[in-house]
């Protein structure tokens, strides 16, 4: 049995117009928590304007793992036509290496979302999701997003420690 | 500048406001690592972290009038000294208890924050506002927490009636003026506790309610605690809290 909340994915856009990228994830009971919980492990620290979460359930990633039925695809639902979110992943060098928001496409399922989604750009990854599963910060909230530079006490080098450790393994200490 | 005769009440509210904050912040830190998930963990650490950077203000504040170092007042007064309400001091008991206590924190530094920003102290009207913008989040996170748990499972309600049970009495401490908050209200620097407390019942009560919590009945209520009475539980608190800095009060860090 899983006893884990559901997993998020979270998006971040650093500034107002900038462009949103996957940072990680967060688990939580729901999209709400889910946001409270990415600002307080994605925001603040460094700049942030807006977060979105999107359940990862709701998200198909290529390459497409072949199920039971042996389909190499999700299967073409027959869903309404609606805007899907497609994001990419371009490189696999990097240590860090993220998804990227690349835009929409109009869809009815996510196979034929991921067909249409090359039209927005070059990637090794493909993610689309139905772009109604996105939660998304409130504009009101930013705020409380951005970076929290005023708080000198969380810095490390706004305490003289380091700098006395130093001395005192010169031999220094007391010395001017 | 402050009028020389309100100095003294100005430095003790704002030496009572520090000290709530402080103690709090200390309480919630002892969750770090131990939290129900790891985002919780986080969350709530930084919770913790903004009610001490909140106390820092505070405490500079009173600095400002009386020349005072944060840290000297920080860890080399004894329990008697310190002015913290007695609900911040009490153990953290399971996490519905620490949810709750955050929540009737939260919910009463809200609404004294939103007064204060209109405070005829224009440091502390500044202070307030600034640090209202994190209080927002602290709020909505708590009541989040307390409409799952109170609405949850049988045990998670149980555990948050049993926490409201304990902890209630002790929220009205919250409101209690202090001998010089008359002067403070009268010159406008400081909002009436008692208009607080009212808006502060006016909008935990039905909140508490919708969480599926019953409210102790109060009757007859208990006396006004004044913020000089503590607990067993802060020395222990202060003993853990002060014990580095105390042991070589010239320390540098």
């Amino acid at each position: 049995m899983n006893d884990q909340w559901p997993r998020y994915e979270v998006f971040k856009q650093e500034r107002d117009g900038g462009p949103f990228r996957n940072v990680g994830s967060v688990h939580a009971p729901d999209a709400e928590m889910a946001l409270l919980n990415a600002r307080d492990v994605f925001a603040r620290r460094p700049a942030c304007r807006c977060l979105w979460v999107v359940p990862a359930a709701a998200i198909v990633a290529t390459p497409i793992v072949v199920n039971a039925a042996g389909d190499a695809e999700p299967a073409d639902a027959s869903g309404p036509l609606e805007p899907y979110a497609v994001c990419g992943k371009s490189s696999e060098r990097q240590a860090m290496t993220y998804v990227d928001y690349l835009g929409r496409v109009e869809a009815r399922s996510a196979a034929e979302a991921l067909r249409a989604a090359p039209a927005l750009g070059a990637a090794r990854i493909w993610w689309v999701f139905p772009e109604r599963v996105i939660s998304r910060s409130d504009p009101e909230d930013a705020p409380g997003l951005e970076a929290a530079t005023g708080k000198l006490f969380r810095m490390s080098n706004q305490y003289h420690t380091v700098v006395t450790m130093q001395k005192i393994r010169r031999g220094d200490e007391g010395e001017e | 500048m402050i009028d020389p005769t309100l100095a003294v009440p100005l430095a003790d509210r704002l030496l009572a406001m520090a000290d709530d904050e402080l103690i709090l912040a200390h309480r919630n830190s002892e969750w770090a690592g131990h939290g129900p998930i790891l985002e919780e963990d986080i969350a709530f650490a930084n919770i913790a972290l903004d009610e001490m950077g909140h106390a820092a203000i505070w405490y500079g504040l009173r600095g400002d009038i009386t020349g005072e170092d944060t840290d000297r007042l920080v860890f080399f007064r004894n329990a008697g000294q310190y002015r913290n309400v007695q609900m911040v001091e009490l153990p953290h008991g399971d996490w519905a208890f620490s949810m709750l206590r955050q929540y009737l924190f939260d919910a009463a530094e809200s609404i004294w924050l939103g007064q204060l920003a209109a405070s005829g102290y224009e440091p502390l009207a500044q202070a307030a506002a600034k640090i209202a913008t994190e209080e927002r989040y602290h709020l909505r996170h708590t009541s989040l927490w307390l409409r799952r748990l109170g609405l949850g499972t049988a045990e998670s309600h149980a555990r948050l009636q049993t926490a409201l049970d304990a902890l209630w009495p002790y929220a009205r401490q919250l409101f209690v003026p202090l001998p010089g908050d008359a002067a403070l209200v009268a010159a406008g620097i400081l909002p009436d506790p008692a208009a607080l407390a009212h808006e502060w019942h006016g909008r935990a009560r039905p909140y508490l309610t919708e969480c599926g919590l019953i409210l102790p009945d109060e009757t007859p209520p208990r006396r006004d605690i004044p913020r000089t009475e503590h607990t067993e539980h802060l020395m222990e608190l202060l003993a853990v809290m002060q014990s580095v800095a105390r042991l070589d009060p010239a320390a540098e860090w």
